[in-house]
């Protein structure tokens, strides 16, 4: 009995020496302040769904990376000798959540179900260039285009091309499977989303966090007091201009402040009096004072904007200097068009987005002194969409615009600007069809020009990306070039 | 009594179809397009004109209200547009947040109210009467989510005893559970606490001016039975009234706080089914939150007769 005892004592201090210690498990609790509207991304365009979503849980053949640059991503590189027939390689041992391999077969069924009407996928008319998808075999895939299209691969970058295995379509909107470095594993609606390590990711030795729980703190103050009191570790969304300046100075905390693609704007009705004459609308950019909006508006955080296209894309110009605040020039040009005295107008915004209240109220103070009077009037986002930006029924509104690679609403006479310009309608259509990058930029630039000059709206600032974290964190991006809901956390990590 | 119940069982069916088609009514005529909600302005008008076509929101108003009274009846109230998820296991899966919390702070209204309030008529006009009074009065001025808030950064933010928001669940045990509704059941019993108190003050004021209570006393009841026996019983009526209104309100005040706290309560099921129009979800919990008031004020007329033996429901 007294050795038996022994020998359990022996085994016993033994076993720890046996199993190799288990690494700490790596967890991570972020705040959001969106729960999104589903996590198909074949479904909605919606930046909340891409913050789960989108390079998390499914990817796509190309990537935007943290610089803004194409990298190949499922397909380990591509080649074109025309610009109309793109063949995709794809890379081998590339396994879904289900553990299938993924095959050209899925990419196929993946942008046929987009082109097709039933699906109703929310960006089909960028797919709609696409004339054939041929399966050459397993792992190559060739698009032959209808005719050549400059922003093909940026489409096969955006989020709705994202790959996902066809098993899979029916719970794409719950419970959705892909290719990415986490799976999802539980969505406790109205509270959290959980997702887990995908121990195959095709990255060896990513992902670095075991679990990741995105909890919906809707509330600026509560996410603030949540990451305060340790309850969160990061802030991804959630906080205001006016809270960085206190955390920046607290040691427990690292503040990243980075470039977005969101333009934040304010458009008049082109085609409303008495904004559809372009004296008035040059004369109210003269009128504001941009540096001063982003100082009252946004606690000096963003980049004043003077053009559409944002500065982390390959072809931005930087015009801010190219209407500067001038407000007797304003009065002159207001004068000019039979307004000596001015006008009363009224601006439409969604207190939804925070920014969009406090910039009306600075911009409301500046144009009153070239005797621009603005009544704001505060309207529920979903009015918004349907009043603004639907039926065009507004005269001056503010608002963000997130998308990357936006410039082609300008060419939509039909947009909510109501800008109508046939000459930058041509230069858009050429822009469209033109490979060539020097050429193209050269476009881009002429483009740019020409908006300045029209000034069909206001182009105010870039909104900030503003995220905090507790200190040792690492591998966020600190731009978000690939739009400005992407949370990509493949490579983040806690400091050893 | 049976007439009586099978009166209110009538009154009750007709409130949640009354409700059930005001609802259905004022949610689509109000401006905003849940199809356009779900796509974004990073869609296109033509693909939110699609999906309104495929969520059926195309057709006349009656025939939407007919097919989903049909269904309803029959126990089904359809399936959520933001969520894909039944709409009935949808509000059920948030019962678990929004019932504890209504209870416990109804609960914390009624301990602390009714002996302050007590407190307050006994002391009429004495010192204890009037720090009761600016401490309820102070209830009344503070609103929820501010309590909220200040609470928050008391308790999680500097003293670290209680999580910031979020809730635990049941299923680690009942103390996680409690201790996360506990910030938000004070911040949201508050304001009904205060008014409680003035209620309870004022009803048992009236009864101690009555004769009975006199009587009582000359003829040598001890405090005790004149104040738990002939006061407070008869005093009950009036604060069981309010107690009752105050239920409904503790629901409608769940909505801000459950934000505030990050509470995936019905509240917060409601206010962000209202934002994306998500219809069916909205009419639901419409629906439920009716019938939970309607079944409030029965109980409350019920109760009168336990506290009243006069009152008969014939």
């Amino acid at each position: 009995m007294r050795h038996l005892a022994k020998l359990l004592l022996v085994a016993l201090t033994l076993i720890p020496l046996a199993a190799p210690a288990a690494a700490p498990a790596q967890n991570l609790v972020l705040q959001g302040a969106t729960e999104p509207p589903g996590l198909d991304l074949t479904a909605t365009p919606a930046s909340a769904t891409a913050t789960v979503v989108f390079y998390n849980v499914q990817e796509a053949l190309v990537k935007v990376d943290r610089h803004g640059k194409l990298v190949p991503w499922l397909a380990e590189r591509w080649n074109t000798s025309d610009n109309k027939n793109y063949t995709f390689f794809l890379k081998r041992g590339v396994r879904f959540h289900n553990g299938r391999e993924m095959r050209a077969a899925d990419v196929k069924f993946v942008f046929d179900r987009a082109l097709n009407p039933e699906t109703k996928h929310p960006a089909v008319k960028q797919y709609e260039v696409i004339g054939d998808i041929i399966v050459k075999d397993d792992y190559t895939i060739t698009f032959a285009l209808k005719s050549t299209s400059a922003n093909f691969l940026w489409t096969m970058a955006r989020q709705g091309s994202v790959i996902y295995p066809r098993e899979a379509v029916e719970t794409l909107k719950s419970e959705p499977i892909g290719t990415g470095p986490y799976k999802l594993n539980e969505w406790v609606r109205g509270d959290r989303i959980v997702l887990v390590k995908n121990g195959d990711y095709h990255v060896k030795g990513l992902p670095k966090i075991d679990r990741v729980t995105l909890r919906f703190i809707p509330d600026a103050n509560a996410a603030l007091a949540a990451l305060k009191a340790g309850d969160v570790d990061a802030s991804m969304f959630g906080l205001g201009p006016e809270h960085i300046p206190d955390l920046q100075k607290d040691s427990r905390f690292q503040v990243i402040v980075g470039e977005t693609t969101n333009d934040v704007i304010m458009a008049m009705n082109n085609s409303k009096k008495p904004f559809s004459d372009v004296r008035v609308r040059r004369a109210i950019t003269h009128g504001i004072n941009k540096p001063d909006v982003v100082k009252g508006a946004m606690f000096g955080l963003g980049r004043v904007l003077g053009t559409n296209v944002d500065p982390l894309n390959p072809y931005f110009v930087d015009m801010s200097g190219a209407m500067p605040y001038d407000p007797a020039k304003a009065k002159k040009l207001l004068a000019e068009a039979g307004y000596p005295n001015g006008f009363e107008t009224v601006l439409k915004v969604a207190p939804q987005y925070y920014y969009t209240v406090r910039t009306g109220e600075v911009l409301a103070d500046q144009l009153q002194k070239i005797g621009v009077k603005i009544k704001i009037e505060q309207i529920e986002w979903g009015q918004w969409l349907s009043r603004v930006w639907k039926d065009a029924d507004y005269d001056l509104t503010i608002i963000g615009h997130a998308e990357a690679w936006d410039i082609a609403n300008y060419a939509n006479a039909k947009y909510y600007f109501r800008y109508d310009s046939a000459e930058f309608q041509k230069l858009f259509q050429e822009s469209e069809v033109t490979v060539d990058d020097k050429a193209r930029r050269e476009l881009y630039v002429k483009m740019q020009k020409k908006l300045v000059e029209d000034a069909p709206v206001v182009w105010l600032y870039i909104h900030p990306r503003l995220a905090v974290t507790k200190k040792g964190l690492q591998g966020l991006w600190k731009d978000l070039p690939a739009g400005a809901g992407v949370m990509d956390l493949s490579e983040v990590a806690w400091a050893k | 009594m049976r007439r009586y119940i099978l009166r209110r069982v009538a009154a009750f069916v007709a409130t949640l179809f009354f409700v059930s088609a005001l609802v259905f009514v004022v949610v689509r005529v109000l401006p905003g397009d849940p199809a356009l909600l779900i796509i974004g302005a990073e869609g296109s008008p033509e693909a939110a004109a699609r999906l309104r076509e495929a969520l059926g929101l195309n057709r006349p108003i009656l025939v939407q209200y007919v097919e989903w009274l049909t269904r309803a009846l029959r126990g089904d109230l359809g399936v959520s547009l933001q969520y894909d998820v039944p709409v009935g296991r949808l509000i059920v899966s948030r019962l678990p947040v929004t019932l504890p919390l209504t209870v416990m702070a109804a609960v914390l209204m009624a301990v602390t109210a009714l002996p302050l309030g007590l407190y307050a008529a006994r002391r009429h006009r004495r010192a204890g009467d009037y720090l009761a009074m600016v401490v309820s009065q102070i209830g009344i001025a503070i609103p929820g989510f501010w309590a909220g808030l200040l609470l928050i950064l008391l308790f999680s933010v500097h003293l670290g005893w209680v999580q910031s928001g979020g809730f635990a669940g049941w299923s680690s045990g009942l103390w996680p559970g409690v201790r996360s509704l506990l910030l938000p059941a004070i911040a949201l019993g508050l304001f009904q606490t205060a008014v409680l108190v003035r209620a309870t003050r004022s009803s048992v004021l009236d009864v101690l001016r009555e004769d009975y209570v006199r009587t009582a006393r000359a003829k040598g009841v001890n405090e005790l039975s004149v104040i738990a026996k002939h006061t407070l019983r008869n005093a009950m009526i009036p604060i069981v009234t309010v107690a009752g209104l105050q239920l409904g309100q503790l629901m409608a005040g769940a909505i801000i706080l459950e934000s505030v706290f990050a509470l995936p309560g019905i509240g917060r099921l409601a206010l962000g089914a209202i934002t994306a129009r998500d219809l069916p979800v909205v009419q639901g919990v419409t629906l439920f939150v009716a019938s939970t008031i309607v079944l409030i004020n029965f109980a409350v007329d019920l109760l009168y007769v336990v506290l009243d033996p006069r009152i008969r429901y014939e």
